[in-house]
């Protein structure tokens, strides 16, 4: 009965808000609503210079479905400009080409969870900047505010193959603030780092850290059902603060504009569609639990993360249009991550669902390919046949879709961004490094060559590693 | 390898073969023949490219190009290799089921008397998730060991068999655990000094404790800040069997800490030891071995801003002894995961055989059982991992574990809930499938 009647009432909200969306596509006052809380932290990211380039004899994976042994791919001014078994090499003066014979190409890999930054390295507590755990809700935090640039951990993921990342807020919260989704690229702000024109995402947690968080506080929630009733009725505030801008922008009411609220802003977002759901949720009966609220609220979850027990719903996760972003392994630390089966990023993908493999740590974000690796080789022993060129999409397109970004990057097909990395052997091996690295079509990292490896502020004179090594004379 | 070691390990390692004696009179006279395998003997044999390895009452009866016998069971090893068990290090296996739940952990106490004495082995338990996962995965063997809880001293390691049964102790009380740097400084008063002062201390009264045992133990004697169990536990140390083994990161501290074992006249090693390689000359020349995590690159402190992935080549190739740990708060759960580690280490410039030496003999030599563990030779314990490729490789997975001989369950956990959501498309009635 009772849920009847919150079904009869989302039925009715979403009739309300599909004739509020209408409403909305009148082009003046959308411009006058949108503009004001977006103009400022803008990105400023801009592509670094380079000759042209033209990658020859290499297995490429394109991200796109394809593996072309012996292929070529040709990128300048920071875009893709041709990619196939023969690429015919422009008369350009300024042209490299590079003889990848033995080597592999993929599009730059893609970390759809990670805190580099916010929690920067070395970790003391003045700059442990993660995790606002002040309230439950705290949709009024972005990450990049506290994303510290010169943290030395991005030139390390740098040197893994990672052109692109989001990070997020910690998990302390039941909506933890908004995300951002950086290039990585030495830089003096955040805003010289942004993904130019990707959106917002916004960070929210189930289970057991938001319950015991604000529980020892002696807060609610402190327990599963308070965490549901917590994101319950943050919904219900922005719905009504959405409803509010909604009835100005059309002249009703009183004329008067409502008043600001950042975190209301920040959720209204996402039931307008403009920030995506990243929902850190380890259970399957909990990931279900939150797929009702967004269906209650008429929002979509992008992606559920560190979603071990995602194979226990993959027929639901695919209905419902869900990411996971999973970790091969990693199990036990706490009860909710309990269930691990090493098959499941496979399972994920033979159900038809979005499967991601991401790292939410420093050490795993330089080591994606391989943690794809191992969920290959998981789900190939259970007898499906996951070629490389599938897996490839676990740490490109597909966390580029979760992130809104795929249009752009995270494939590599002609006209999207030359974000770009040749590896010195095939990606699933453990013995496989990255050997240049390119950010929209610019040389980032060479691993032989010390002018194309960045120093953070930080690590600038304190140990020149390369240098010590030699000198040790060991290597 | 030290003499002094292996003298001390007489007893526990002896104690072990009587029962692995007996389980083998259980299991009568089984043979078992791998054929045709990429074998890495670690032993003088080298690696063998199409070998056989004959099995007989759990132990290696021989190892060779071609052996012709009727075996019980013969596998077919093409294209498969075959390397010892994994020996996991320095981790928490059968000590803990949930890394959050303090509940479900014995790897730490409180407990003031049980410092250097507080020894863990007959708490752990064998039928932990921990112990099927890792057994299934390849690890056949572990040294657990406690973390620091209220004393400088976190207490004493012991090496466990995977088997499935009670208190399956391979050697006791193998080392004595303690740290020097930010967080022990941190719990001792605010200074590594503090730390420094109380390690001298533990170890003068030790010696106090060695030369005026009865009048200690009759009151006659100045107030010790030591229990003496914990003095107790200490002398062994003193005596050069076992070592002290540091949780270090600092060069500075690691150049402290030797200083200290040649001043106390003790055997010391490192773990973390994060700048190790900036003084692999001196760790080698004081024959302090180096336990390395090589995934580890993070400069996560202050005491650690050179920690870098060519850590363990660079102390392998000055001499020194080194050893692989787990991936930090993974080392115990996913403690199988140490050979993919050893993979980085080979990436990163550590020759092959030291890297797979460094998990399975290496260890064995250091802190005993090296006898009958740690290579493929007539002889030794039959305590093998057959892969279905190169161990080190990320693609690889383990295709049969054996202890003693015994094929082991290769089911867990793990796998029975894989096997009940996998046909989710055919059969959504998840709860009767066992």
């Amino acid at each position: 009965m009772i849920k009847f009647h919150a079904k009869t009432r989302l039925t009715l909200a979403a009739l309300i808000s599909a004739a509020f969306l209408s409403a909305c596509e009148q082009p003046q006052k959308e411009e006058s609503k949108k503009e004001e809380p977006n103009t400022a932290f803008e990105s400023t990211y801009q592509a670094h210079s380079y000759h042209p380039v033209l990658i020859q004899n290499a297995t490429i994976l394109t991200a796109a479905g394809d593996r072309i042994d012996q292929g070529s791919i040709l990128f300048k001014d920071g875009k893709i400009v041709a990619i196939g078994q023969s690429v015919e090499a422009p008369a350009d003066k300024n042209l490299e080409v590079i003889d990848a014979e033995g080597k592999w190409v993929t599009p730059g890999l893609i970390d759809v969870h990670s805190h580099l930054g916010v929690y920067p390295a070395p970790g003391v507590d003045s700059s442990a900047d993660g995790n606002e755990m002040t309230a439950p809700v705290t949709a009024e935090v972005w990450a990049e505010h506290s994303v510290w640039p010169h943290d030395p951990q991005f030139e390390l993921a740098l040197a893994g193959g990672v052109t692109s990342m989001q990070i997020l807020p910690g998990s302390a919260n039941l909506i933890g603030g908004r995300t951002v989704t950086l290039k990585n690229v030495p830089a003096r702000s955040v805003m010289e780092m942004k993904f130019p024109d990707a959106p917002h995402g916004l960070k929210m947690a189930c289970g057991e850290n938001p319950k015991r968080v604000y529980g020892n506080k002696g807060r609610s929630p402190m327990t599963r059902m308070a965490n549901i009733a917590g994101f319950r009725e943050a919904w219900i505030k922005a719905a009504d603060y959405k409803k509010q801008w909604e009835d100005y922008e059309n002249g009703e009411g009183n004329g008067k504009a409502p008043k600001r609220d950042l975190q209301l802003e920040t959720l209204a977002g996402v039931l307008d569609g403009e920030i995506l759901i990243h929902n850190h949720c380890y259970r399957a009966d909990e990931m279900a639990l939150m797929m009702e609220i967004a269906e209650e609220f008429d929002f979509q979850i992008s992606t559920f993360h560190h979603a071990v027990e995602s194979y226990k719903i993959a027929d639901k996760l695919a209905e419902n249009n869900v990411c996971s972003a999973l970790w091969s392994d990693w199990w036990g630390f706490k009860q909710e991550a309990f269930d691990m089966v090493p098959e499941n990023v496979a399972l994920v993908e033979k159900a038809g669902a979005c499967a991601i493999v991401h790292s939410d740590s420093p050490t795993g974000i330089q080591h994606l390919n391989k943690d794809a690796a191992k969920s290959m080789a998981s789900g190939n022993a259970m007898g499906m046949n996951i070629t490389p060129e599938k897996a490839i999409e676990w740490i490109t397109i597909n966390p580029a879709k979760s992130m809104g970004i795929a249009e752009q990057t995270g494939s590599l097909e002609a006209g999207k961004m030359a974000d770009i990395v040749l590896w010195d052997g095939n990606p699933f091996s453990v013995y496989s490094k990255a050997e240049k690295v390119f950010i929209d079509g610019a040389l980032m990292y060479d691993r032989h060559d010390e002018k194309y490896q960045p120093v953070s502020d930080f690590q600038l004179g304190q140990y020149d590693l390369e240098v010590d090594a030699q000198e040790e004379g060991a290597l | 390898m030290n003499s002094l070691l292996m003298k001390s390990l007489v007893k526990p390692v002896a104690a072990t073969l009587s029962v692995v004696s007996l389980m083998a009179s259980v299991c009568s006279a089984d043979t078992t023949l791998i054929k045709d395998a990429k074998v890495h003997t670690l032993s003088s044999q080298g690696v063998l490219q199409y070998g056989d390895v004959l099995i007989e009452d759990g132990v290696i009866k021989s190892v060779a190009e071609d052996i012709s016998v009727d075996a019980d069971t013969v596998i077919d090893g093409k294209g498969k290799v075959v390397t010892p068990g994994i020996f996991a290090l320095i981790n928490q296996i059968g000590l803990v089921e949930l890394g959050s739940q303090d509940q479900t952990a014995d790897g730490q106490t409180e407990h003031e008397e049980q410092g250097a004495s507080f020894s863990i082995d007959k708490v752990y338990n064998h039928n932990s998730t921990l112990v099927a996962i890792n057994r299934s995965n390849g690890v056949t063997r572990t040294l657990v060991a406690p973390q620091i809880g209220a004393n400088v001293f976190a207490g004493q390691g012991a090496i466990m068999s995977l088997k499935d049964q009670y208190h399956p102790l391979i050697a006791k009380d193998v080392a004595i655990f303690t740290a020097f740097g930010e967080w022990p400084a941190e719990m001792t008063g605010g200074s590594r000094a503090s730390v420094l002062f109380e390690l001298n201390k533990a170890f003068d009264e030790a010696r106090a404790y060695q030369k005026n045992r009865s009048a200690i133990e009759q009151g006659d004697f100045r107030e010790l800040s030591y229990s003496t169990n914990d003095l107790e536990a200490l002398q062994a140390v003193l005596d050069r069997d076992i070592p002290l083994l540091v949780n270090t990161e600092r060069e500075s501290d690691i150049l402290t800490m030797l200083d200290f074992a040649k001043e106390q006249n003790i055997r010391i090693g490192f773990i973390g030891a994060a700048e190790a390689w900036k003084v692999a000359e001196k760790l080698a020349e004081a024959e302090a071995s180096v336990f390395v995590d090589p995934m580890d690159n993070i400069p996560d402190s202050f005491e650690s801003l050179g920690k870098r992935y060519e850590n363990a080549a660079i102390l392998s190739k000055a001499g020194v002894n080194v050893m692989f740990l787990g991936q930090g708060f993974l080392a115990s759960h996913n403690a199988y995961t140490v050979r993919l580690s050893a993979g980085n280490a080979v990436a990163y410039g550590m020759d092959y055989d030291k890297a797979l030496a460094a998990m399975i003999s290496t260890p064995a030599e250091y802190f005993g059982g090296s006898d009958a563990y740690g290579q493929i030779a007539e002889g030794y314990k039959a305590e093998l991992v057959l892969w279905n490729g190169d161990p080190l490789e990320v693609t690889t997975l383990p295709q049969q574990v054996w202890i003693d001989g015994e094929a082991v369950n290769m089911e867990n956990r793990s796998t029975k809930l894989r096997d009940r959501y996998k046909a989710l498309d055919t059969d959504k009635n998840t709860g009767y499938r066992k």
